[in-house]
């Protein structure tokens, strides 16, 4: 189970960045704040 | 799809679009690892995570599928918490920049009543 103060859980994906399809990994993201934010489906509201 | 919403719709809220990446999660596996994946419907509910540079979880919130987020209250939470981070003071209720903080110990046990007001988190 995630928690505050742990350790956020690594993954790797496919994004769209830039009109751009590429390979992302949350810890390309160490170094900067980052927000992690899920929505139900695009098309929708966040 | 991402590349279809930004082209077609998001675009028209946001000249040029969003500015940050759109991640796939077909099948809900980043959505399992951080508790948002709603397996009868097969969505991620709307969950928000804000991680800080060493890669540690600082703050989460997840609401159901029909309320929408505050973009204010994230914005004040990564301030308060790059806040914590460069002073080490503590941001209590309401915090917003330039307001007053908090430095916590044993010295602030039972007498937060005489270092902060209620009134600070009215604006």
């Amino acid at each position: 189970m995630i928690k505050v103060g742990e350790k956020a859980p690594d993954f790797e994906t496919k994004a769209y960045v830039d009109g751009q399809f590429e390979d992302v990994a949350l810890s390309d993201y160490e170094g900067q704040w980052t927000v992690l934010f899920f929505y139900p489906g695009d098309f929708t509201f966040v | 799809m991402h590349k279809v919403w930004q082209e077609e719709e998001l675009s028209k809220m946001v000249e040029g679009g969003v500015p940050f990446p759109m991640l796939a999660d077909p099948g809900g596996d980043i959505g399992k690892m951080y508790n948002v994946y709603d397996a009868d419907n097969g969505i991620n509910i709307r969950g928000k995570f804000v991680i800080d540079p060493d890669g540690v979880l600082q703050a989460m919130e997840i609401l159901n599928e029909p309320t929408g987020r505050n973009v204010d209250e994230l914005v004040r939470q990564v301030k308060a918490l790059q806040h914590t981070g460069n002073t080490c003071e503590a941001t209590p209720a309401g915090w917003q920049p330039g307001k007053k903080t908090l430095t916590p110990g044993e010295d602030l046990v039972g007498k937060v009543h005489e270092n902060w007001d209620p009134d600070e988190e009215i604006e």
